[in-house]
């Protein structure tokens, strides 16, 4: 009985497996020819006919696009925009889906259906009045154009509604009672919050950050459009540049370039995507 | 009953809904109600290459981009685009998500991988697609000449009706993923037991899938359109970084249209007007949804 079910699983196991293979080969073509390319001798590159593989692994490739697109600078931007304006959006954030988790209060509907037309209004549309204010805003004897902070907030605000999205959905799973209880006890709502509270919301806070981290790290109309400057430019900028507008692209040096700069964030992703199911799950069905 | 847990708390530790949320709200209306307001005033004024305002002008910007065949041309591209990107990746994503619903050996690796493409920034994405469609050295040619699917190198991106469509076709590859999160989170809320009920009555699977299935991922099929479209009407990297637009103008949208009227033409106002003209489409869009969409009851 038992091996019978063991065969039919195994059968369904192989039925879904070839459904999916088409989608499978399309998804990881883009991965193999990054992988590919980013390994090859310069001068198989640009050989005709083409071939896929290379004669040998030239890891060489790495170290010189490192040198050569200043990768480590861009980098270190990428690092740094990223990470703050994750900060950012997550202190603003994590009051504000508090309030819709566990208060009712009037204009709790208007407040949703702001967020949810920052939404709509994605930077790019935004982009010239985006480029205007930044231009205004006095900063160090200059403006805010062409400065890492302008993006950093920029970033932050449009992820407000993200970052209040998935906590909120997630703050409401968690029992009322424990910080109830702590009421009880004598402790202030803040201090309940910070002991009680927090503590248990961690996962959700973690993985919310994380995610509002590699939309950062992905973005690229804002940073395209506020900054000039190759010493502020992030690695998607920096990468694009690479590419466009050129008579030649040392193809080889941008797929090691995009692969670097890929592969943590898909590594990532991939161990935390179930729990983005989860929470958008759940705040979809609010 | 949420009124009645607030009745229990000591009042000197009631905190008001509204200063939690204040620091969220001045963040978003600095940053998106500020470019709003000056999009609104850039679209009605002479503005210089340098932002210069050279005084009030009337929908002379609206005009001008009206009277410009690119932007025409945009406009129905965009059309299609969204309707290309968004009706595929739904199309495809539907299948998918079932199968990854079903019990099966390696799913969880499955799953992964048809996350994937989520994980990559549009514009790493966008780089790859343009080197793997190059003509000559790129390995979608080199792999369907293998195949003996095609004889020669077939210009992709270089050609005004091919590279549209290939871009349509990146587009969906990239919503998929997002596409079947909504569908399996959907899935996931649907009830086992009915289907056991259903086959003891004898309906058969694509019984089983019109009218059990369908119906109980409508409210998630339509959430995947909305966010799709919103998403889709509004990316600029996938385009942007492929073929700016070009080959002659032959895969603008609207917002390669913008960024290139504003940044690379030097004319903010006329940009302004392509911005407002998206926004009253994407609000048309989104209201002409609400207003057919049947009211579900005040389920919160």
């Amino acid at each position: 009985m038992r091996a019978f079910a063991d065969r039919r699983k195994l059968r369904r196991s192989l039925y879904c497996w070839l459904a999916l293979a088409p989608l499978v080969v399309i998804i990881l073509f883009p991965f193999a020819v990054m992988f590919l390319t980013a390994v090859k001798p310069p001068e198989e590159v640009f050989i005709y006919p083409a071939r896929w593989l290379p004669s040998h692994f030239r890891w060489a490739n790495f170290s010189d696009m490192w040198v050569a697109t200043r990768f480590g600078r861009a980098l270190e931007n990428s690092l740094l925009v990223s990470l703050s304006s994750m900060l950012l959006a997550i202190v603003v954030s994590v009051p504000a889906a508090y309030a819709l988790a566990r208060a009712t209060f009037r204009g709790q509907g208007a407040y949703r259906q702001f967020l949810l037309v920052t939404q709509m209004l994605s930077p790019i549309l935004l982009v010239i009045g985006l480029f205007r204010l930044a231009a205004m805003i006095h900063w160090n004897g200059g403006n805010l154009v062409d400065t890492r902070l302008s993006v950093v907030v920029a970033y932050a605000a449009f992820n407000i509604a993200f970052a209040v999205w998935m906590l909120s959905s997630y703050f409401a799973t968690i029992p009322r009672d424990l910080e109830e209880a702590a009421w009880l006890e004598g402790c202030g709502r803040a201090r309940a919050m910070l002991k009680v509270f927090l503590p248990l919301a961690a996962p959700a806070l973690g993985v919310t950050a994380i995610f509002t981290f590699i939309n950062g790290w992905n973005e690229f109309a804002v940073v395209y459009t506020l900054i000039r400057s190759d010493a502020n430019k992030t690695l998607t900028v920096q990468i694009t540049d690479l590419v466009a507008g050129r008579y030649t692209v040392e193809w080889h040096q941008v797929m090691a370039a995009t692969l670097l700069a890929t592969l943590p964030v898909s590594v990532l992703f991939a161990w935390l995507q179930r729990y983005l199911v989860k929470g958008l799950a759940l705040g979809a069905v609010k | 009953m949420r009124r009645s847990a607030g009745a229990r708390q000591p009042s000197q530790t009631r905190l008001n809904p509204w200063v939690l949320i204040l620091p969220s709200l001045a963040l978003a209306l600095f940053v998106i109600g500020y470019p709003l307001y000056n999009i609104v005033f850039q679209s009605v004024h002479a503005v210089s290459r340098f932002g210069l305002i050279r005084g009030f002008c009337g929908l002379d910007n609206f005009r001008q981009v009206f009277a410009d065949p690119v932007f025409l041309a945009s406009l129905v591209r965009t059309v299609w685009w969204t309707l290309g990107v968004v009706g595929g990746a739904v199309l495809v994503g539907l299948p998918v998500a079932l199968v990854l619903n079903q019990d099966f050996y390696g799913r969880g690796l499955a799953r992964v991988l048809v996350m994937l493409p989520w994980s990559v920034s549009l514009t790493m994405t966008a780089i790859v697609w343009r080197w793997a469609f190059n003509d000559e050295y790129g390995m979608v040619n080199v792999t369907l000449q293998r195949l003996h699917l095609i004889s020669g190198p077939v210009h992709w991106l270089a050609s005004s009706t091919l590279a549209f469509p290939v871009e349509i076709l990146v587009g969906i590859l990239v919503s998929v993923p997002f596409t079947v999160t909504l569908f399996l989170g959907g899935l996931a809320s649907v009830p086992g037991d009915i289907y056991e009920a259903a086959r003891v009555e004898g309906a058969s699977s694509w019984q089983q899938f019109r009218r059990l299935t369908l119906p109980l991922l409508r409210p998630f099929i339509n959430m995947a359109i909305v966010l799709n479209v919103i998403y889709v009407f509004n990316s600029f990297p996938i385009i942007w970084v492929m073929t700016q637009g070009g080959p002659s103008n032959s895969t603008h949208i609207l917002v390669t249209y913008l960024y290139e009227r504003g940044f690379r033409l030097g004319k903010p106002g006329e940009a302004a007007a392509v911005s407002l003209i998206m926004l009253l489409l994407l609000f048309a869009a989104t209201a002409l949804y609400l207003k057919i969409q049947p009211r579900e009851g005040g389920a919160a």
